[in-house]
């Protein structure tokens, strides 16, 4: 029982035994060796090959089901094997008036080499003869026509970056015994024959010899999570964007399946599409068989090693004596060498760079097309249903991915130097890019259009339910902790506060303070919009719902302006003016994400952090503040009082955390606290019943003077005699608080 | 002094020339020389053949063109240049004189190896 394989040799299908293909493949190559000095030397094997082909075909056409070890060994013994013309061959050379030099040192088998991989268009392909490891870096080095040892000890300094690439290159390339004869593995093509869209799937299907409703499945899967998972944002995880279970993913990579891999068009192109599965086994298959022997050739490649050091010590030697004699022509030789190696250095750099400047292009509209994709969800809250949304899906899929997939295509194809179709490709994607331009363009103008003209600002005024409190603590309500959920590594984008079916929260917010006029606090609301007319954006600021509320001292701002769909975002936007009365004090939290203004500046429309509200306010009566930090309003302005709400100070609050004085003397300092506000206290408390006292002997003047006892004027006497006593706890009792006892403290360490 | 070794010098140098006189019949097909010098009972392998050929056609005594054949690829069919024949003409003209000195030299029934290796 034998293995058949099929191989496609010098243009035809074999099928072959797989040990009648080892021994063909042992007899090439002992050809190959042969002939390895010989200058027609890729020209002589073709035509041997050819031949051998051709009697392959005669006896396959006589019957035989395929090529055996003894037809193949017939066939070589009427070629003759290298041994058989052994000796031969200096005697015709010499017969042809010496035009061969016989030259057995490694330069000119690097030139015959070269002129191997110069034969054809140069491709990539594992050096087979000159491996040590898997035949990557010679076969690096005959492409670009550089001595192998450089890419060798390259690779050895840059063991580290180099070892994936080396593995992939390992894989993907195929070594050259695959060009002296056909492959054995199999080629992933697009099926034709079997196609439901390009093919492409059931190309895969063949490849890995499953059938073609497996990877079609697999590319299907994303599109059906797309559908069910659509209201999730889940899907917009960024960093899967190229794995198949991203929806966008498994179109790109499908789509680029589709540019790059090419049709099986001939007989031959179906067999090598079909042929030996490619499965791990074969894969460690390739490796085993090229480790073998692995330790001898690396041997061979130190001792080459060393003998080219030493060659390279005893030309040098020599040249160093003769140095004091012959300076100029040393120099000259010198500097001819050091040159080639600087130009070798320049090239390798200029590649490089070209590298870096594609990759950087690629990252970049890559990062383009990611930030895009995740403004998709609010999109329908910016443009317009109909042109405006045609041309953003124009701009998003042609002027940003198309190039991408171009690009990578591009570099795909130049590498396994595809040349089908090149022409076509290239208009379509030029094509394609420039409709995307025109997209751009229009999405950008057509936009622009919508935001020409600003409101006429209106300031409100917003009621609160007790505008007279002590502080104000300003806080955000509504607000989860995160804003746009698509929160991840890759991409730290939170423009609006959160998301439903229809509404979004923008954060655009602005909160200033002044000094009150009154003795009671004052909020005013100014809401600005653009628009496409003076009447859209006035329309659009009136619409503006904003939600400020007051439970006692606390006054709380809603996460954010709610846009709806219809109305689309404006480039909305509020100022929050909190008007201080003075004496009262305020703190705002820094929940409020004043980081987070959206908008879109088409039209130079004053957007910048000073200008926000030049525009309507006179900025010589704002206060400067920073959240979390309490003030107090004074005749002079904003005043901070304590560090009671930053974290900082938070810490030192609790004595246990300062390490700076000992447990002892930090208890002595507390008792001493203590004391003194025990002393206030009383004092304190002695005021209050003072006044409690007076207000006693009020009411007693009060009911002498009055005449009859009615109901109502004894109401009204007593509201009036309770509310004045009540004002007076409320403030004491904000002093004796016990939290409060803390926060005293560490004020009276900051002033010690 | 290997008797085969002899042998095959003696057939190795005469090889090219008889090639040429094959190629110089008329367009050919590399296999159809090597029936034709099977047929004069002179073997040689297809595996010297190929290289000899390309070393020929390097040195322009012989130009190739791809002919269609009905089977597979098209093959390379080799014809003579006028400078190949030239060359051909020499390699005549020292034949007949090699070949006449030769038989004057065999005659008095006195083989000797040495004149022919000459070659």
């Amino acid at each position: 029982m034998k293995k058949v394989i099929n191989i496609n040799f010098q243009g035809r299908v074999v099928p072959i035994e797989e040990t009648a293909y080892d021994i063909l493949k042992q007899y090439v190559e002992a050809l190959r060796r042969f002939f390895a000095n010989e200058e027609g030397k890729e020209e002589i094997i073709n035509d041997i090959e050819s031949r051998i082909a051709e009697l392959f075909a005669e006896t396959l056409k006589k019957g035989s089901i395929c090529i055996t070890d003894i037809d193949v060994n017939n066939i070589i013994s009427s070629m003759g094997r290298p041994e058989d013309f052994d000796g031969e061959e200096e005697n015709v050379k010499t017969q042809l008036g010496g035009e061969q030099k016989k030259q057995d040192n490694s330069n000119y088998h690097q030139q015959a080499d070269q002129q191997q991989y110069n034969g054809g268009p140069r491709r990539l392909f594992r050096d087979e003869n000159h491996k040590v490891l898997g035949g990557v870096c010679s076969g690096i080095a005959n492409y670009f026509g550089i001595d192998r040892i450089i890419i060798r000890i390259l690779a050895i300094i840059f063991f580290g970056i180099m070892l994936i690439p080396y593995l992939i290159v390992w894989i993907a390339v195929p070594s050259s015994a695959t060009k002296v004869i056909g492959s054995p593995r199999k080629r992933l093509f697009r099926d034709m024959d079997d196609k439901i869209l390009a093919g492409v799937a059931s190309g895969l299907g063949n490849y890995f010899g499953v059938s073609a409703w497996i990877p079609r499945v697999i590319f299907l899967i994303p599109f059906l999570s797309f559908v069910t998972r659509w209201s999730h944002w889940g899907l917009f995880d960024f960093p899967q964007l190229l794995s198949l279970s991203f929806s966008p993913g498994a179109t790109i990579i499908y789509i680029i399946l589709w540019l790059i891999l090419p049709e099986a068009i001939t007989s031959a192109d179906k067999l090598e599409m079909k042929g030996q599965p490619v499965d791990l086994n074969t894969i460690k298959q390739t490796i085993q068989s090229d480790m073998e022997g692995f330790s001898g050739r690396a041997k061979k490649f130190g001792e080459e090693l060393t003998e080219k050091v030493q060659e390279f010590g005893k030309e040098f030697a020599p040249k160093a004596q003769q140095f004091s004699t012959e300076a100029a022509y040393a120099a000259r030789r010198g500097s001819r060498g050091l040159g080639d190696i600087i130009a070798l250095i320049a090239k390798i750099f200029a590649y490089f760079i070209l590298g870096v400047v594609l990759f950087s292009i690629i990252a970049t509209l890559f990062g383009i097309g990611v930030v895009c994709l995740g403004l998709l969800p609010i999109k329908d809250f910016i443009i317009y249903d109909g042109w405006q949304n045609v041309f953003a899906w124009g701009t998003l899929v042609l002027f940003i991915w198309v190039p991408v997939i171009g690009i990578i295509t591009w570099i795909i194809r130049k590498l396994i130097k595809a040349k089908r179709n090149s022409f076509i490709l290239r208009s379509t994607f030029i094509a394609l890019n420039v409709l995307g331009w025109v997209c751009l363009i229009s999405l950008i103008a057509s936009i622009s259009k919508d935001f020409k003209y600003a409101n006429n600002p209106v300031e409100e005024n917003v009621t609160l339910a007790n505008a007279k409190v002590a502080k104000l603590e300003v806080r955000l309500s509504g607000y989860d902790g995160k804003y746009y959920k698509n929160h991840n590594r890759w991409l730290d984008f939170e423009p609006f506060a959160g998301f439903t079916e229809d509404t979004a929260y923008v954060p655009n917010t602005r909160v200033r303070i002044i000094k009150s006029k009154t003795d009671s606090f004052q909020v005013t609301v100014l809401k600005m919009s653009e628009g496409e007319t003076k009447a859209q954006a006035n329309n659009l600021a009136e619409k503006i719902t904003y939600n400020i509320t007051q439970t006692d001292s606390i006054l709380a701002l809603y996460k954010g302006i709610t846009i709806n769909k219809t109305d689309k975002f404006r480039n909305q936007r509020i100022i929050i003016t909190i008007a201080v009365p003075v004496g009262k004090r305020i703190m705002i939290d820094d929940k409020i994400s004043w980081k987070h203004n959206v908008h879109f500046g088409f039209n130079n429309n004053n957007w910048n952090d000073e200008r926000w509200n030049r525009n309507y306010y006179n900025q010589d009566e704002d206060e400067d503040w920073e959240a979390n930090n309490e003030y107090v309003m004074t005749v002079k302005g904003l005043e901070r009082i304590g560090r009671s709400g930053s974290k900082y100070n938070y810490k030192n609050n609790h004595g246990s955390d300062n390490d700076d004085k000992n447990p002892e003397e930090l208890r002595q300092e507390l008792e001493q606290r203590q004391r003194e506000l025990d002393e206030e206290k009383r004092q304190l408390q002695n005021g209050i019943q003072e006044k409690l006292r007076q207000i006693d002997e009020d009411k007693r003047k009060l009911e002498k003077t009055i005449d009859s006892p009615a109901v109502k004027t004894y109401r009204y006497q007593k509201t009036v005699s309770t509310t004045k006593p009540a004002n007076c706890i409320q403030n004491a009792s904000d002093v004796f608080e016990e939290d409060m006892l803390p926060s005293r403290l560490s004020s009276y360490r900051v002033a010690g | 002094m290997d008797i085969q070794n002899t042998q095959s010098q003696m057939r190795k140098g005469v090889l090219e020339f008889c090639i040429l006189s094959v190629i110089r019949q008329g367009e050919v097909y590399p296999s159809d020389i090597v029936d034709k010098m099977k047929a004069a009972n002179l073997n040689i392998f297809e595996g010297t053949l190929y290289p000899l050929l390309t070393r020929l056609k390097n040195a322009e005594y012989l130009t190739y063109r791809w002919v269609e054949s009905n089977s597979g690829p098209p093959r390379k069919y080799f014809v003579m240049t006028d400078k190949g024949l030239a060359f051909y003409e020499e390699l005549e003209k020292t034949w007949k004189e090699l070949a006449d000195a030769v038989h004057l030299l065999t005659q008095p029934a006195t083989p000797t190896s040495n004149s022919n290796q000459q070659l």
